[in-house]
Order: C-alpha cells, then sequence, then structure tokens
C-alpha cells in the first residue's frame, strides 16, 4: 500500500497529529499545534515551502535535527490532495510517515547503537570506542523532549544492553498530553548522525581521561 | 540527451549535507524540485549524510519497487564509493534491497555534460568578456587522501580544451589545498581577464569565503559568509587584471539535467531493454 494510502486511511481514522503539525480535514490543512487564531497565519500551498519554515528555530538557528522540538510557528498550509500532504510532513519531518508505517507493521530494520557506531569510517570511526556508560549518558543528555528531541527510541545500545530508564528512553514520540489513537508517533530508527558526532567527541575525552 | 519517463521508479537523490550550513543541501532540493516539475519519475527525493532524512531512512520514504540513487556529488571518492554503497547496502550498478531494485549510478560531477554547464555558467558571469583575452579556471578542493577528488575537474579542463566553440586562452585545473593553488591565479593567467568556477555542489564556506581570500577579492574576517555578496559584485579588480567570480556549478538550474543524463548513461551502461 502507497504511503499516501496509509496516509489517507489514518486520517479517516482520526489521526490529526504528528510533531508538532496539526492536520485538519475538509479542507487539508497544516500548522503548528501551538497557533489558534488561524486566520492570522501566513498562507502557503506549495508542499516545498515546508523546507524552508523548517530550516530555521525561531531565533533564527539551524534546525539541522528535524526532530527538533523548535519549529516555528506563524504559517498555514492549504494543500490539494493527501499526496502534498505527504510531501509537506516529509519535508518538515523527512521519513517520518514511512518509519512510522514500517515499525508499525513490523518491518523497520532497527540498528542498535553499536551496528551504528561500528560502521562508521574516516573521521567518526573512532565513536565506536565510546563506552557503554557513555552512550547512555548521551542518550540522556541529547535525545528526548527535555533535549528538544521528539522521537520515539527504537533502538538499543546493543542486543543485550537496552537503554537505561530516563525520560529519553521512555518517551513515546508524541508531542503534548494527546491520545495515541489521534498521533502518529515520530520513531527512531537508529542514532542520527548528531548523536554519532557527539559520541565521537565523548570518546575522545574518555580516551583522554584514561591517559591522565 | 532525450529522457524517457519513468513512472513508476522512484529516484533518491544523494547529498552531502551540513550540521552547521542551513544552505549547503539546497541545491539538492532545487535539482529534485526541477525533477519533479517535469514528471518524470513517480518519486523524487532527497536524503543526505549530514542531515535527515539518512540514506537508510530514506528508502522508507519511497512506495516505488525500482529506485535510481544518483549522488549528486562533484566527484567519485570516498563518499561515492564507500559511504553511499554501505549504509543504502549497495553491492554493485544494480542491487535488490528489502525488496526493492536500487540501481546505483555515478556521481553527476563527472558526467561529461557538466561540460556545457561551465561554459554557460562563464557565459553568465562574463558576459561580453572577449574569451581569448581571458583565463578559465575551475576551481576544486583537493586533497592528498584521494587523487579521484582531483580527477572530474582535470577531465573538465582537457574536455574544454579541445571543444572547437572553446575560445578561452587558457584552461587551468586549480585548487584550495594542492598545487596548482588558486591563490596563484595572478601568476597563472597570462591573459588580461581572468573567470574562476568553483567546481562544488553546493556554495557554502569554500565558495564564500575560503576561495575569495585566496583570488584576494575578500578579507579573513568581516559578515558572515552567506551574506557576503560574492557573486554580485563582478568584476574585480586585482594584480592587473580583471576578474569574474561565479556561484558553485551545482546551484545551476541545469544541473537536474545533468542527473538525468546520468540516469541515461547507467540505462544505456547498465540496463537491458
Amino acid at each position: 500500500m502507497s504511503l499516501t494510502k496509509v496516509l489517507s486511511d489514518a486520517l479517516e481514522s482520526g489521526i490529526n497529529q504528528i510533531g508538532q503539525l496539526r492536520i485538519l480535514r475538509d479542507p487539508l490543512r497544516l500548522h503548528h499545534i501551538d497557533d489558534r487564531d488561524l486566520d492570522s497565519l501566513e498562507l502557503h500551498t506549495d508542499p516545498d515551502d515546508a523546507r524552508e519554515i523548517g530550516l530555521y528555530t525561531p531565533d533564527g538557528g539551524y534546525r539541522f535535527t528535524k526532530g527538533e522540538l523548535s519549529l516555528k510557528t506563524g504559517w498555514i498550509f492549504e494543500l490539494g490532495s493527501v499526496e502534498d500532504l505527504r510531501r509537506t510532513i516529509d519535508l518538515f519531518y523527512p521519513a517520518s510517515l514511512g518509519l512510522w508505517n514500517a515499525w508499525k507493521n513490523d518491518q523497520i530494520q532497527i540498528q542498535n547503537l553499536r551496528d551504528k557506531l561500528n560502521r562508521q569510517t574516516g573521521m567518526y570511526r573512532h565513536a565506536r570506542n565510546i563506552s557503554d556508560e557513555g552512550a547512555q549518558e548521551l542518550v540522556r543528555c541529547l535525545c528526548g523532549p527535555s533535549n528538544k528531541c521528539v522521537k520515539k527510541i527504537l533502538w538499543k545500545i546493543d542486543d543485550e544492553n537496552p537503554l537505561e530508564d530516563s525520560e529519553a528512553s521512555r518517551f513515546n514520540g508524541l508531542v503534548g498530553d494527546v491520545d495515541e489513537s489521534t498521533a502518529i508517533p515520530m520513531v527512531c530508527q537508529e542514532a542520527c548522525n548528531f548523536f554519532v558526532a557527539q559520541a565521537r567527541k565523548k570518546s575522545k575525552e574518555e580516551f583522554e581521561a584514561k591517559d591522565q | 540527451m532525450e529522457f524517457t519517463p519513468k513512472p513508476n521508479t522512484a529516484l533518491l537523490i544523494v547529498g552531502h549535507g551540513s550540521t552547521e550550513n542551513p544552505d549547503s543541501s539546497t541545491p539538492y532540493f532545487d535539482h529534485a524540485r526541477e525533477i519533479r516539475r517535469r514528471n518524470v519519475f513517480g518519486e523524487v527525493h532527497c536524503c543526505f549524510w549530514k542531515e535527515e532524512p539518512s540514506m537508510r531512512e530514506a528508502l522508507y520514504m519511497i512506495d516505488a519497487d525500482e529506485v535510481y540513487v544518483v549522488p549528486d556529488f562533484i566527484s567519485e571518492g570516498y563518499f561515492t564509493q564507500d559511504v553511499i554503497p554501505r549504509e543504502l547496502g549497495l553491492t554493485g550498478p544494480t542491487t535488490q534491497v528489502h525488496g526493492k531494485t536500487v540501481h546505483y549510478c555515478d556521481p553527476v560531477g563527472i558526467h561529461p555534460s557538466m561540460t556545457s554547464l561551465i561554459l554557460q555558467r562563464t557565459d553568465e558571469v562574463a558576459p561580453g568578456v572577449p574569451q581569448e583575452e581571458s583565463t578559465l579556471f575551475i576551481v576544486g578542493h583537493g586533497t592528498g587522501l584521494n587523487k579521484n577528488s582531483t580527477k572530474a575537474i582535470k577531465d573538465q579542463v582537457d574536455h574544454i580544451k579541445t571543444l572547437p566553440n572553446c575560445r578561452f586562452a587558457d584552461v587551468i585545473d586549480t585548487y584550495m589545498e594542492e598545487p596548482p593553488f588558486i591563490a596563484d591565479w595572478g601568476k597563472l593567467a597570462k591573459t588580461p581577464n581572468a573567470v574562476v568556477v568553483p567546481f562544488f555542489i553546493a556554495d557554502g564556506l569554500h565558495s564564500y569565503q575560503d576561495i575569495p581570500v585566496m583570488l584576494g577579492f575578500e578579507k579573513e574576517e568581516g559578515l558572515a559568509a552567506s551574506q557576503k555578496e560574492v557573486f554580485r559584485r563582478n568584476p574585480y579588480h586585482l594584480q592587473g587584471k580583471t576578474l569574474y567570480y561565479s556561484a558553485a556549478i551545482g546551484t545551476e538550474p541545469m544541473m537536474a539535467d545533468v542527473i538525468l543524463d546520468q540516469i541515461s548513461t547507467f540505462d544505456a551502461q547498465h540496463v537491458a531493454h
């Protein structure tokens, strides 16, 4: 089944949110969940505009991690089709619909952290030397809504080492206090490249600390 | 080259991306938008090494059972030969990945049709400037780590020199980090005019700041790189010569054609019809 059909069926079943996005039907619209007065919002009709809106935080910072809880407000999309809605969502939250669909159908290939780090080459190959404790600490410091990431983590450190209990490891991928039947969770199938870069830094710190 | 539409197939454009420069991925999205507008693929997506979606995530976005992967990279090297195949699970020109047939094309930068883009760019940046009195510099990064990184540029220079309609007095490949250095352009150019084209996909620190500093018309400190209108202040009068400086070649809208050309070339070489 195409992802457009999957999204269409989800809307029929009452889904109206993903991340910080609110989806409205008849007509099909998309806006930030924190915006209330819809008439005051800047109107967009081209899905491609979503990339530019999602590129910067409200204070002008670069949002290179798209799951970051920092989407700016003040805009609304009016879209002609579910296909356009799918493209708009994919520009705000890349691959989020496909990952969610694969996860709920048990077809997702989860990459544990060690698998991800062990396949790094070049300047990131040293990231694999991070300790399990160091990796657990990074999850607590980088992931989850307190650290502004709104994705539900699916991976473990490795098959034998699940993530330690924390707000980040418990997070369900839904923003705000919403009914699970009305929102699409954002899922994290493998650690992002920002995490890998931080693992490299942490691994270097651990190496230097041992040396002293 | 005429492109045969593939309405049941997806195109996946792979770029580098950046965690520091928001402009870095703009050309890839521009190329995707242009190809989508032409309606020649059922789906057109982008994915990145440093941004989202990652290469592994990208396959989940695609409905089609057949996918063409085009590295929107300037040369063969570490990313096209190591990183992209590893991340996408590719083992050859065509690989079955999670039930999809994935075709892996060569990077855009090594396609012969890049030549016409360079020449078009020189016409735009230095209109009416006599080529007989001009030297064309194509600038790459250059690194001692990978000989392939300069090959694409050397090939372009060799090709341009043989073209009957090329009237440039000289065409020279130059680099930021290995000789011949772009910083020596004043000595290398024997003509009153120089036209400089950065051979990069995106405009970033290299084309906004590093190369302008090496050319001598920008200081190392000053405005944020992206706020410098280095491409809009042509010409520059330096070292007794007149210099015309272009934006990175990958920002050219016609790059969409090169992507499609690379797919046609793949089909001609690998796909039986």
